[in-house]
C-alpha cells in the first residue's frame, strides 16, 4: 500500500544523494524521456483545466446571473462543457503517457538490476542475505511501480495545483485569500507533524508485518517438524503473539493519524464557513462578488486535497528514492570478479596454472589459501583432499574463477588456463571451458527436464534424456506418471532425497567442457546407484582435465595425482602410492578412511 | 443448478456474514458515529445558504451563522476521526482473528495437503487475501454513513428545488455506474499484475538461492531470459491495467462537473428569472461537490465487497479443508513401560500406500520390530524408506494394512501420544529461527540446560555449539547463523534425543557428516540407541552395523531380513544396493562374494571401469 510508505532514519537520503539518485533515474529513463516530457506537459495542462472550472463559474455568476444576462450565461456553459471534455481527453492521455513511461522505466530497471546482480561474484552472494536481494528486485521495484501509477502524477499535480490555486486566490481577492491562509498554515503544520508521526508508526507497522510474515512462513515450511514433535500449540501461541503485536501496531498508526483526519475535515469546513461568513460581509460592502465566493469555495476544496496528498506522498517519494538508491548501489557495485574490456580468447585446451595464490574470504580473519602453486596438465585428473575447512573447495572455486586471488603486499597470485590469465578472459568464454558441478541437489521449480537442461540450455530433449540415461536414472524418472515432465515442486519436494541428487548429477553429464571441477558432496545415494553414477561420471571425465574435491577413497584412488591441502596450504602432492610410501598426512588420512569402511 | 464456483462464492459470502456478525457491536457503533458525522457535514451548506440569504439582510447576525458553521465543522471533524478509528479497529481485528484461525488450521492439516500446496499460496491466503477483506470491512461504516449523507442531501435538494435537483443530480448516478464498472474491469487486470509479479519473484528467488548451480554452469543467460520474459509480461499487463484506468478515472473526475454545469445553466436562468436566490445556487454547488466522493466510494465499496468475497472464498477453502489425519473419537492410550515389559514395539502389517496419482510406493510391507531393537532400513534411492517413516508418524495414512506401536494401531491413539512416542530426524534438516537451545529443546521447551547439553553431547554437537559466537544462544535458521550440513544434522539428532521417544527414527541422519568424522558420532549413537527401539535409514555400512537387524526394502516390501553379514552373503539385491563388493574390492578385500551376473550387470560393469582406470591412470 503506497499510502503506508515509510522510511527509516538510516535510509533517508540527504539532498545531494536524492538529487543524484533522481538524476540517475532520469538518465536510465532515456528511452522514455520524450513520453515523460509530454506526460509532464499534460499534467500542467490538466491542472490549468482544473483551475479554470471555478473561474468560469465565478464569471458566470458575476457577469451572467447577477447581471441577468442569459446570453453570457449560455456562452459560458458551452465553454465550460468544452473545457470539461478537453479535460477528459487530457486526463486520459496523461494517464497513458505516465504509465507508459513508468512501466518502460521499471522494465529497464528490473533487467538492469538483475543483469548486474548475476554478474556479481560469489563473494557478493556470500555477503548479502538472499532475502534482502530478492526483496530489492521485487518489493522495492513494485512499490516504485505503485508510486508511478498513483503517486508521481499526484505529486506533480498536487504541487502545481497548490501553487497555482494560492496565486489565483490572491488575484481574485486578497482579503479572502488571507482568510483562507489563516487555515492553510495550520493545515500545513499539522500535515508536517502528521507526516513525521505516521512515518514512525508505519515503520513500526512494516517491521511488525515482516516479523509476522516470517513467523507465518516458518510455521508453514516447518510444519512437518512441528507436527512430528507435536508442537502445534506452542507455535500457534507464538504466532498469536506476533500477530497481536501487529494488530497493536496497526491500531497505533491509526491512533496517531486519527486526529489529523479529524482536523483536516474540521479545517475544510471551518475555512468554507469563514469564507462564507466574512465573504458575505465583504459582499455586503461590495468588496467582493458572490461569484468570487463561489469560486473560492470550490478552489479551497482543490487546495485541501493537495496538502493532504503531499504529506502522504512525501513519505512515498522519500522511501522510493531510498529504494532506488539501494538498487543503484547494486547496479554500481563493481563485480569483484569482473570482465576486462578487451578479453583474450582462451585456447580450446590447456593446462591450469595456479601460481602463488593467496585468498581470504571477506568475512574471515585469516586466509583460506596461502601461497598455493600447482599445475594441472591438460587431461590430468587431480584430487584435492584434506581435513574439513582446509581450503579444498576454495582452491577448486578459484580454479574456475568463482573468486579471484587476493592481493598480498601489492602482489597477487594468478590462475591461468592455457597460458591466459583467467582475469583476462571473458566470462562466457571461461564457462565454455571450465564448468563447476556442485553436487548439492538444488532443484529449481519446473519439470525434471528443465532442471537438467539448466546445465546447457541449448540441449535437445534427446540429449537431456541421454544425460539421464548415462547416469542410469532415465528409466526411473520416465516411469513417473508424467515422466520427465513431472513438476518437481518447490525445492524438488516431489522427489526423494536421492532422486534430487540424481537430477543434479545429470546436469554434469550434459555439459561438454575442457575442464570439469567437481566438488564431491557427501551423498544421499545408495551405494549401488552411486556406483552407476560414478561409472557414468568416469566416462564423462575421460579425455578432460578434472579437478575433484574428494571425500571418498574410491574417487581419490582414480586420480592421477593427489594434492593434500591443510590450513590453506598445499602440503603434499603425488600419486596415491607415492604419498602412501611417503607416510605423511595422506597416508594417515587414507588409513582413517579405510578404518571407516566395514569389515 | 449450482456450479461449484457459485457454491464456493456463496460459502465465501456466508463466511463473510458470520465474520461480520461476530463483530456487529463494533460495526454498529461505527455506523452510528458515521451518521453523526453525516449530520454535521450535511448541515454546513444549509447553514451557509441561510447565512448568505439572511445574513446579507441581517445586521451582525453573521457571527451567529459563522458560529454555527464552526460548530458543524467541529462535529464533523470529531466524528470523522472517531468513525475512522472504529472502522479500522473492527476491520483489523477481523483480519487478525482470521489470520490466527488460518495459521492454527494449517499447522493441523495433514502433510499430504502441504505436499501439494505451495508455501507462497498459503502465505497469500493469510496476508493479501485477508487484506482485501480488511479493505472492505473498513469501508462498511464509512459507506453506510456516506449512504445516509447521500440520501439526506438528495432529499434536501429535492425539497428545496425539485426541478433543479433533477437535472443537477442526473449525471451523478453515472458516477456510480461508471465506478462499479471500472472496479469490475480493473480487478482481473490487477490480479494479472500480481500474478506476474509473483512469477518474477519466484525466478529471482531461485536465481539467488541456486546461485552456485547457475554460476557453476554459467547459466546466467537462462535465468536472464526468464526474468526478461517475466518483466515483459509485467509491463504488458500493467499497461493493460493502465489503459482501463485511463478510460475510467478521468471520466470519474469529469462527470460531476456536468452536474455543476446543470446547476449553473438551469439554476442560473432561474436566478435571473427570480425563481431562486444566488444562495440557493451556491448551496447546490456545494452539495454537488460534496456528493462526488461518497458516490465514488459507494461504487468502490461494492467492488471491494466482490473482491473480498472472492478472497474469503479462497480463505474458506483452506479453513474448510478437513485434516485427513485426525485424532480418533476415543483414543487408546499406549501401555506404560513396566520392568518386565519394555515398550517401543513396532509392527507394520501388510502396509500398502501410494501418493496421490502415483503407483503404490509401499506394497505389502510386513515387519515386526521388538521393543528396544535397532533396525537398519536399507533400500535403493526412491524405494520408499522415507515414505515408511512418514506413515509411522501418520503424516499420511496407510491405504490398507496397519501400523502398530506396542500393539496399538497408530490410527487409534491420539496424535499427541503418537508423536511423542516417535522421534524423527528428517533427511532434510529444518531448524527454526531460534537459539540453538530452543531448537534442541523443541519437543520439551521446559527441559533444563543439563538435559539440553546432555543431548547435544550425545549427538556430538556440544563441542561446536560452544565454539559458536554465542554458544547455545546463537540464533539459527534461514535468517540466522548458517551451520554446515553435518552440524545441522547433529542438532536435529539432539532435538530427537531430548524428546525421549519410544521409537527413534534416523532418516539418513549422518549423510552430510564427513565419513572420516562419522565414527565419532557413531559411538554417541550407540549410547542413544541402547534400550530404545530405533529405525536407522542409512547407506553406509558403518552406520548399518549399529543395528541388530537389517531390513531390505525393495518393490515396496521387506524382501529380506537378517544381519548385515547374512544379507551380504545371501542376497544379491542387498549387495547390489550397497555395491558391497566394489567397496571391498577397493579395500583390497578379495574374498567378497561374486555377484550373480544377471541381476547386477550395471554394477559389474562399473566395477570393471573402476579397475581399468585405476590401473591405467595412476602415475
Ligand atoms: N563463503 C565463505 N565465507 C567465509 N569463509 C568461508 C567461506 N567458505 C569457506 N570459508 C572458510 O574458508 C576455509 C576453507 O573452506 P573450504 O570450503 O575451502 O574448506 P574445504 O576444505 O572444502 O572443507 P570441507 O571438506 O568441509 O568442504 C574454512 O575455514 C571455511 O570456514
Ligand atoms: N509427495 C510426493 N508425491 C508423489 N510422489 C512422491 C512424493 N514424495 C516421494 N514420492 C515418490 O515416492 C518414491 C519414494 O520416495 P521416498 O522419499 O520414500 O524414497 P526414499 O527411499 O526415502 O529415497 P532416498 O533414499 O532417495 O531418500 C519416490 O519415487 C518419490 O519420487
Ligand atoms: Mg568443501
Ligand atoms: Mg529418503
Amino acid at each position: 500500500m503506497w499510502g503506508m510508505a515509510a522510511i527509516s532514519e538510516e535510509d533517508r537520503l540527504d539532498r545531494v544523494q536524492t538529487l543524484r539518485t533522481l538524476r540517475r533515474s532520469y538518465d536510465l529513463a532515456r528511452p522514455q524521456r520524450r513520453i515523460l516530457h509530454s506526460a509532464l506537459t499534460l499534467v500542467l495542462v490538466s491542472t490549468l483545466v482544473t483551475l479554470a472550472g471555478p473561474l468560469l463559474l465565478r464569471y458566470a455568476i458575476d457577469h451572467g446571473i447577477k447581471d441577468g444576462n442569459g446570453r453570457v450565461l449560455n456562452w459560458l456553459i458551452v465553454v465550460y462543457l468544452g473545457i470539461t471534455a478537453f479535460g477528459y481527453g487530457v486526463g486520459r492521455l496523461q494517464y497513458l503517457a505516465i504509465n507508459r513511461a513508468g512501466e518502460g522505466f521499471l522494465r529497464t530497471l528490473r533487467l538492469t538490476v538483475f543483469e548486474r546482480l548475476q554478474r556479481q561474484s560469489m563473494a557478493f552472494f556470500d555477503r548479502e542475505k538472499a532475502g534482502v536481494l530478492v526483496s530489492r528486485m521485487t518489493n522495492d521495484i513494485e512499490s516504485m511501480g505503485e508510486l508511478i501509477q498513483f503517486g508521481l502524477l499526484q505529486f506533480v499535480s498536487a504541487f502545481l495545483l497548490l501553487v497555482l490555486a494560492v496565486i489565483v486566490l490572491f488575484v481574485m481577492s486578497w482579503q479572502l485569500a488571507l482568510v483562507a491562509l489563516v487555515v492553510l498554515p495550520l493545515l500545513v503544520l499539522a500535515s508536517v507533524r502528521f507526516q513525521k508521526q505516521s512515518n514512525r508508526a508505519y515503520l513500526d507497522v512494516r517491521e511488525k508485518v515482516g516479523d509476522n510474515l516470517s513467523t507465518l512462513q516458518e510455521g508453514i515450511t516447518g510444519v512437518r517438524v512441528i507436527q512430528a514433535y507435536g508442537q502445534q500449540d506452542a507455535r500457534s501461541r507464538r504466532f498469536h503473539s506476533t500477530n497481536r503485536a501487529l494488530f497493536d501496531s496497526h491500531m497505533h498508526s491509526v491512533k496517531v493519524s486519527t486526529w489529523y483526519f479529524g482536523l483536516v475535515e474540521f479545517a475544510g469546513i471551518a475555512a468554507t464557513g469563514a469564507i462564507i461568513g466574512i465573504g458575505g460581509w465583504l459582499v455586503h460592502r461590495d468588496a467582493v462578488s458572490i461569484g468570487t465566493i463561489t469560486a473560492f469555495i470550490l478552489l479551497l476544496a482543490n487546495l485541501f486535497d493537495p496538502v493532504q496528498q503531499l504529506s502522504q506522498l512525501y513519505n512515498t517519494v522519500q522511501s522510493s528514492t531510498a529504494a532506488l538508491h539501494k538498487l543503484f548501489l547494486i547496479v554500481d557495485a563493481k563485480p569483484d570478479v569482473d570482465e576486462v574490456e578487451h578479453p583474450t580468447p582462451l585456447p580450446a585446451r590447456g593446462a591450469i596454472d595456479v601460481v602463488d595464490v593467496t585468498f581470504s574470504y571477506e568475512t574471515a580473519d585469516r586466509p583460506a589459501l596461502r601461497g598455493v602453486s600447482i599445475t594441472v596438465a591438460d587431461g590430468e585428473r587431480l584430487a584435492l583432499v584434506g581435513p574439513t575447512g582446509a581450503g579444498k573447495s576454495t582452491l577448486a572455486k578459484l580454479m574456475a574463477r568463482l573468486y579471484d586471488p587476493s592481493m598480498v603486499d601489492g602482489t597477487c597470485g594468478t590462475v591461468s588456463f592455457g597460458g591466459v590469465d583467467l582475469r583476462q578472459s571473458s566470462m562466457s568464454d571461461l564457462r565454455r571451458r571450465i564448468v563447476v558441478v556442485p553436487q548439492e541437489g538444488f532443484c529449481f521449480g519446473g519439470t525434471i527436464r528443465e532442471n537438467v537442461r539448466i546445465a546447457r540450455p541449448t540441449a535437445t530433449d534427446a540429449e537431456v534424456e541421454r544425460a539421464l540415461a548415462s547416469i542410469g536414472a532415465l528409466e526411473r524418472f520416465a516411469d513417473f506418471p508424467e515422466g520427465l515432465d513431472t513438476e518437481v515442486r518447490e525445492r524438488g519436494s516431489r522427489l526423494s532425497a536421492g532422486e534430487r541428487q540424481l537430477v543434479a548429477l545429470a546436469r554434469a553429464a550434459l555439459v561438454d567442457p575442457a575442464v570439469l571441477v567437481l566438488d564431491e558432496a557427501t551423498s544421499n545415494l545408495d551405494p549401488g546407484t552411486e556406483a552407476v553414477v560414478e561409472h557414468a561420471l568416469e566416462s564423462l571425465m575421460n579425455g578432460r582435465t578434472v579437478i575433484v574435491v574428494a571425500h571418498r577413497l574410491s574417487t581419490v584412488r582414480r586420480a592421477d595425482r593427489i594434492a593434500v591441502v591443510d590450513h590453506g596450504e598445499l602440503v603434499e602432492l603425488g600419486s596415491h602410492d607415492q604419498l602412501v610410501t611417503l607416510g605423511g598426512r595422506y597416508a594417515a588420512l587414507a588409513s582413517a578412511w579405510e578404518a571407516s569402511q566395514p569389515h | 443448478m449450482d456450479t461449484p464456483e457459485t457454491l464456493a462464492t456463496r460459502d465465501g459470502w456466508r463466511l463473510l456474514r458470520r465474520v461480520l456478525m461476530e463483530q456487529r457491536r463494533g460495526l454498529i457503533v461505527g455506523v452510528i458515529v458515521g451518521l453523526l458525522w453525516a449530520v454535521g457535514k450535511v448541515s454546513v451548506p444549509q447553514i451557509t445558504k441561510l447565512g448568505i440569504d439572511r445574513g446579507s439582510e441581517g445586521n451582525g447576525s453573521l457571527l451567529f451563522w459563522t458560529g454555527l458553521v464552526v460548530a458543524a465543522a467541529v462535529i464533523a471533524g470529531i466524528f470523522t476521526a472517531f468513525r475512522r478509528w472504529v472502522a479500522f479497529r473492527e476491520s483489523r481485528w477481523i483480519e487478525t482473528r482470521l489470520r490466527e484461525q488460518i495459521f492454527d488450521h494449517l499447522l493441523r492439516l495433514h502433510v499430504g495437503y502441504h505436499d501439494r500446496t505451495q508455501t507462497g499460496q498459503l502465505m497469500s491466503r493469510a496476508s493479501s487475501d485477508l487484506q482485501q477483506l480488511q479493505a472492505f470491512v473498513v469501508m462498511i461504516p464509512i459507506t453506510l454513513s456516506n449512504l445516509a449523507m447521500i440520501v439526506a442531501v438528495v432529499v434536501l435538494l429535492f425539497v428545496s428545488q425539485p426541478y433543479l435537483a433533477l437535472f443537477a443530480l442526473a449525471p451523478l448516478p453515472l458516477v456510480n455506474v461508471l465506478a462499479s464498472r471500472f472496479s469490475r474491469r480493473i480487478h482481473p487486470a490487477v490480479l494479472a499484475v500480481q500474478q506476474e509479479q509473483a512469477q518474477l519473484a519466484t525466478v529471482v528467488e531461485e536465481s539467488v538461492s541456486g546461485v552456485r548451480v547457475i554460476k557453476g554452469f554459467g547459466a546466467e543467460g537462462v535465468q536472464f531470459a526468464k526474468v526478461s520474459t517475466e518483466a515483459d509480461d509485467i509491463q504488458r499487463v500493467s499497461l493493460e491495467a493502465a489503459r482501463i484506468r485511463s478510460r475510467f478515472l478521468p471520466a470519474l473526475d469529469v462527470l460531476p462537473a456536468l452536474g455543476l454545469v446543470a446547476v449553473l445553466g438551469i439554476g442560473g436562468h432561474r436566478v435571473i428569472d427570480g425563481a431562486m436566490t444566488v444562495g440557493d445556487l451556491v448551496k447546490f454547488n456545494a452539495y454537488i461537490t460534496m456528493l462526488i466522493w461518497p458516490l465514488r466510494n459507494l461504487a468502490m465499496t461494492v467492488a471491494l465487497g466482490q473482491r473480498a468475497s472472492v478472497a474469503l472464498m479462497r480463505v474458506n477453502e483452506v479453513l474448510s479443508t478437513p485434516s485427513l489425519v485426525v485424532d480418533p473419537e476415543s483414543p487408546t492410550r499406549l501401555p506404560a513401560a513396566t520392568i518386565d515389559r519394555p515398550v517401543g514395539e513396532v509392527r507394520f502389517r501388510d502396509v500398502v500406500f501410494a501418493y496421490e496419482g502415483s503407483d503404490p510406493v509401499i506394497d505389502g510391507f510386513d515387519l515386526s520390530i521388538p521393543a528396544g531393537h535397532a533396525v537398519a532400513l536399507v533400500g535403493a534411492t526412491g524405494s520408499g524408506k522415507s515414505t515408511l517413516v512418514r506413515l509411522l508418524t501418520r503424516f499420511h495414512d496407510v491405504k490398507s494394512g496397519a501400523i502398530e506401536i506396542d500393539g496399538v494401531d497408530v490410527r487409534s491413539m491420539s496424535l499427541t501420544d503418537l508423536r511423542s512416542a516417535v522421534g524423527i530426524v528428517f533427511e532434510d534438516t529444518f531448524l527454526f529461527h531460534d537459539p540453538v537451545r530452543d531448537n534442541i529443546a523443541f519437543a520439551r521447551p521446559e527441559a533444563s540446560d543439563d538435559v539440553v547439553h546432555g543431548a547435544a553431547r550425545l549427538a556430538g554437537a556440544h563441542e561446536f555449539i560452544t565454539a559458536l559466537p554465542e554458544g547455545y544462544d546463537t540464533i539459527l535458521g534461514e535468517r540466522g547463523y548458517s551451520l554446515s550440513g553435518g552440524q545441522r544434522q547433529r542438532i536435529a539428532i539432539a532435538r530427537a534425543i531430548v524428546a525421549e521417544p519410544r521409537v527413534l527414527v534416523l532418516d539418513d541422519a549422518t549423510s552430510a557428516v564427513d565419513p572420516s568424522k562419522e565414527h565419532e558420532i557413531r559411538e554417541a549413537m550407540t549410547t542413544v540407541m541402547r534400550g530404545r527401539t530405533t529405525i536407522v535409514i542409512a547407506h553406509r555400512p558403518g552406520t548399518i552395523a549399529l543395528a541388530d537387524t537389517v531390513v531390505l526394502l525393495d518393490g515396496g516390501r521387506a524382501v529380506a531380513v537378517g544381519s548385515h553379514d547374512e544379507l551380504l552373503a545371501t542376497n544379491d539385491r542387498y549387495r547390489q544396493v550397497l555395491a558391497a563388493w566394489a567397496v571391498r574390492d577397493e579395500d583390497g578385500d578379495d574374498d567378497a562374494p561374486t555377484p550373480s551376473p544377471d541381476s547386477t550387470t550395471a554394477v559389474v560393469e562399473s566395477r570393471r571401469a573402476v579397475s581399468r582406470s585405476a590401473d591405467g591412470e595412476v602415475v
